[in-house]
């Protein structure tokens, strides 16, 4: 990254009726790069998008986008599009209409007009469809529009709100792709907000996870799995098996746990006496391997997924054990079968007890 | 969408529904109104245009036409300045505050007209409300009668019907989604573009039904101009009604009357038309 980002979010902070829903946020976005604001409704991402797109006013912060502070902007005078969670078509207008509204409102020369709509009716192959209605189109149709609509004017940044939500899940992954393709072939950069963490992990270069008003982790897809930062990405994004416990001692650069299970260890330092809780990935597990093994558990339910098969063991009150694993070649081993689970030390997540 | 298979509106049952209110649109108004149309062209020597020519070559009646379209076209003005911006507070209004809104705007409809002329009358006196208020913040030198002047006729009758332009506007704002604004917004469009190329294009058939109502209403009033202006102005429909009511002369009566409804049927298909036109592919 550039010392000067492209999007710079300052300490963005909003309170409705004096509840925070934004708590000094900050967010820094390369040019060209695709950031996504992952978390559970109501954890402020929708806000922060509202107040970079100038459709809400924060409270207090800056917003500087190349190199210009637009946080004083009206909307219209921002360059930041937007596709909405219902894409929020012009009803009255047709496709190309749609398309055409931004650059007639910003008055371009009316000879540009016609070839740049054509231009981005191809892009996102709607081409036939310019002269329809857009209450005429599918819900795939209407995003595409939506999408089209809102980079036929170039803007220097794109903003999308939940664009596929209402999508069934197939349209939904075969749009993810083509929405990415077409982002990075037209180098336009994009910060979208998902509750959906598999479309965050997909489409993202990287991920900022939120929780309660602010940035937990902001990272890339990759860091925000295999090492999330705290016990909250942890359980929003991915599966995990989680077992709490409370430290007894440090052995070199190993923190010794106790546990239901017995005693584990996990890499890091923490003060004695402390209570955590330890994590792992569950394809990071191995089942019945020879050699090492960490505990017994009992097997409570086996889920055949295709390509891989979930494995939930009995566990204390709070505590989960799960594991995925592609070969089982005896088949689904029945409840109650007694299995020995294994990992690596450093493959061991742990975090304080929330 | 045309599919040979398509039932036609004879074949459709459900066209049936539509059975009870054809036979009593039948039996009280059309073959009414058929009737007054078959006095107005009978003389005593059988059917005739006589009393056609007679009423369109006296330069009174004229003034009398004018008189009716001059009122209904202010009175719809000022409805539909006062009602538009009241219909989009009333629908982005909170639940309480809606209520309390729709309760004074459809509340006063069960007064009726003729009482609420007659309050008209006192606060359009020279002593009344308007001409003191005015008085006092300066605008007027000294107090003035409104009452049985054509403004006065206006101001009162646009308060008597301004729920029927309120609320056809109301119930399609309510229905426009506030985010088709803000995407207008982001796409770069100013608030005045936003409003001339979004919301007044999406609220147009809530115009169009607004300023019909009040403007077919307006056109036919004959209470209220009785009571706020008085025999010296005469409209069309205050002259159907004297010319049947004092004069007993159906033959003038029936005249004015098919005039009159000819007038503002063409006036409303016509407007309604020219808004649906200038909408674009408004559907």
């Amino acid at each position: 990254m550039t010392s000067e980002s492209f999007l710079d979010v300052a300490g963005a902070e909003k309170a409705f009726g004096g509840v925070t829903v934004l708590g000094g946020v900050d967010l820094q976005v390369a040019a060209g790069e695709f950031i996504s604001l992952l978390g559970p409704s109501g954890c402020g991402k929708t806000t922060l998008l509202r107040i970079v797109a100038g459709l809400l006013a924060a409270d207090r912060g800056t917003i500087r986008l190349d190199g210009e502070e637009i946080g004083s902007r009206p909307p219209h005078r921002r360059d930041v599009g937007v596709v909405f969670q219902n894409y929020a078509l012009f009803p009255h207008l047709t496709v190309a209409e749609n398309i055409a509204f931004g650059l007639k409102a910003r008055k371009h020369p009316a000879g540009e007009i016609g070839p740049t709509v054509r231009r981005f009716l191809s892009l996102v192959h709607l081409t036939d469809f310019a002269d329809r209605s857009v209450r005429a189109l599918s819900g795939g149709q209407q995003q595409r529009v939506a999408v089209a609509r809102a980079l036929a004017v170039q803007p220097k940044l794109l903003l999308l709100d939940e664009p596929f939500s209402a999508l069934d899940r197939k349209l939904r992954e075969t749009m993810q792709i083509e929405l990415r393709r077409l982002l990075r072939e037209l180098g336009i950069t994009a910060v979208f907000v998902t509750h959906d963490q598999d479309e965050a992990l997909t489409m993202s270069d990287r991920i900022a996870v939120m929780n309660k008003g602010a940035i937990e982790q902001l990272a890339v897809p990759a860091t925000i799995y295999r090492s999330p930062a705290t016990a909250f990405v942890l359980e929003f994004v991915g599966l995990s098996s989680r077992i709490a416990g409370t430290v007894v001692g440090q052995d070199y650069d190993q923190v010794v746990v106790d546990t239901a299970y017995g005693p584990l260890r996990a890499p890091g330092s923490f003060v004695t006496g402390a209570s955590v809780v330890l994590a792992v990935r569950p394809e990071r597990v191995k089942v019945n391997a020879p050699g090492d093994f960490a505990l017994v558990a009992r097997l409570r339910d086996a889920v055949f997924q295709g390509s891989k098969v979930q494995l939930h063991f009995e566990a204390k009150d709070g505590d989960h054990l799960m594991v995925e694993t592609a070969d089982l070649s005896d088949g689904l081993p029945p409840p109650g079968t007694e299995m020995r689970l294994g990992w690596a030390v450093a493959d061991t997540l742990i975090y304080p007890t929330p | 969408m045309t599919t040979k298979s398509a039932p036609s509106a004879w074949r459709d049952p459900v066209a049936l529904l539509a059975a009870p209110a054809v036979l009593y649109l039948l039996v009280v108004y059309a073959f009414p109104l058929l009737w007054l149309f078959m006095k107005s062209l009978t003389g005593p020597g059988g059917l005739t245009i006589q009393p056609y020519v007679s009423f369109l070559s006296d330069p009174f009646n004229w003034r009398v036409v004018g008189n009716t379209l001059r009122v209904a076209a202010w009175v719809t003005v000022v409805c539909f300045v006062i009602g538009y911006p009241a219909a989009f507070a009333l629908a982005r209004a909170g639940a309480v505050l809606q209520a309390v809104m729709l309760v004074s705007i459809i509340l006063p409809l069960s007064v009726g007209a003729v009482v609420k002329a007659f309050a008209w009358q006192i606060v359009l006196r020279r002593d009344g409300i308007v001409s003191q208020t005015l008085v006092g913040l300066g605008l007027w030198d000294e107090p003035q009668r409104l009452l049985f002047t054509e403004t006065g006729l206006v101001l009162g009758a646009a308060n008597i019907f301004l729920p029927f332009m309120i609320l056809p506007i109301y119930s399609v704002v309510k229905l426009i989604d506030p985010r088709l604004s803000e995407a207008g917004a982001t796409l770069g469009a100013t608030p005045l573009y936003r409003f001339t190329h979004v919301t007044l294009p999406l609220t147009l058939p809530g115009i169009v039904s607004g300023v019909a109502f009040v403007f077919s209403m307006s056109v036919s009033m004959f209470v209220i101009p009785s009571l706020l202006i008085g025999d010296r102005f005469q409209t069309l429909a205050t002259l159907t009604g004297r010319s049947f009511l004092l004069m007993r002369n159906e033959q003038l009566g029936s005249t004015t009357a098919v005039i009159l409804l000819v007038l503002a049927v063409s006036i409303v298909v016509g407007s309604t038309w020219l808004a649906r036109r200038i909408g674009g592919s408004q559907t």
